[in-house]
């Protein structure tokens, strides 16, 4: 029983990431990409080791497996979040002002780009 | 089993080619960082089908040098103009 519980989650897992990837060729810009392409990752690897660890069984293998799930939610969203820090700062905030002044000003002036 | 690495590989290559084409050097930071999160699964899958204990410790140390691996390089990127205007500057 817990098996095909397992099965199905690992397949559901399966469809979000197909439709991820259709959504990345979709969006053209590169900040729509990022967060699409962040969502696929999380969402992949929170159902597939899920399922898998329902298909294990509760023993030593699939705690290494939540152990894995928890590193890679811990660094997997800060990659990309310092991906897209870098591609903003690198694009956009050098041309106006210096990098890191451009964030203070923009927490000042809050206008929305 | 086998057929879920498959279908997670094809998604990689599939995931990976629109950004690796694109335009600005985080387009392939994103295509690379893309593909070690599609690695990390595979071998998690793999672990499973041979039912190995060892193999999620490859996946771990995989997943904590590939991520670690792209922020610095984030990073670089966002500083080595700046480095240069320094210079200039000075």
């Amino acid at each position: 029983m817990l098996e095909i519980i397992g099965y199905i989650i690992v397949a559901i897992g399966l469809i979000f990431m197909i439709i991820g990837v259709v959504g990345i060729y979709k969006f053209n810009g590169f900040y729509e990409k990022i967060l699409v392409s962040s969502k696929i990752d999380t969402v992949g690897i929170i159902t597939i080791i899920l399922g898998l660890v329902f298909i294990n069984g509760f023993n030593m293998f699939s705690l290494r497996l939540l152990l894995l799930l928890a590193i890679v939610l811990l660094l997997g969203p800060l990659c990309t979040h310092i991906i897209a820090r870098s591609a903003f700062l690198g694009e956009k905030g050098e041309k106006g002002e210096k990098g890191e002044k451009s964030i203070k000003k923009r927490r000042k002036v809050r206008k929305v780009e | 089993m086998l057929y879920t690495i498959l279908i997670v590989l094809v998604l990689l290559f599939l995931s990976t080619i629109k950004n690796l084409k694109g335009s600005s050097v985080w387009d392939y930071l994103l295509g690379i960082n893309l593909i070690s999160t599609k690695i990390i699964i595979i071998i998690v899958l793999f672990a499973t089908e041979m039912q190995l204990d060892y193999i999620i410790d490859f996946a771990i140390i995989y997943a904590l040098t590939g991520f670690i691996g792209t922020i610095f390089v984030a990073t670089f990127l966002l500083n080595h103009d700046k480095s240069n205007q320094k210079e200039e500057e000075t």
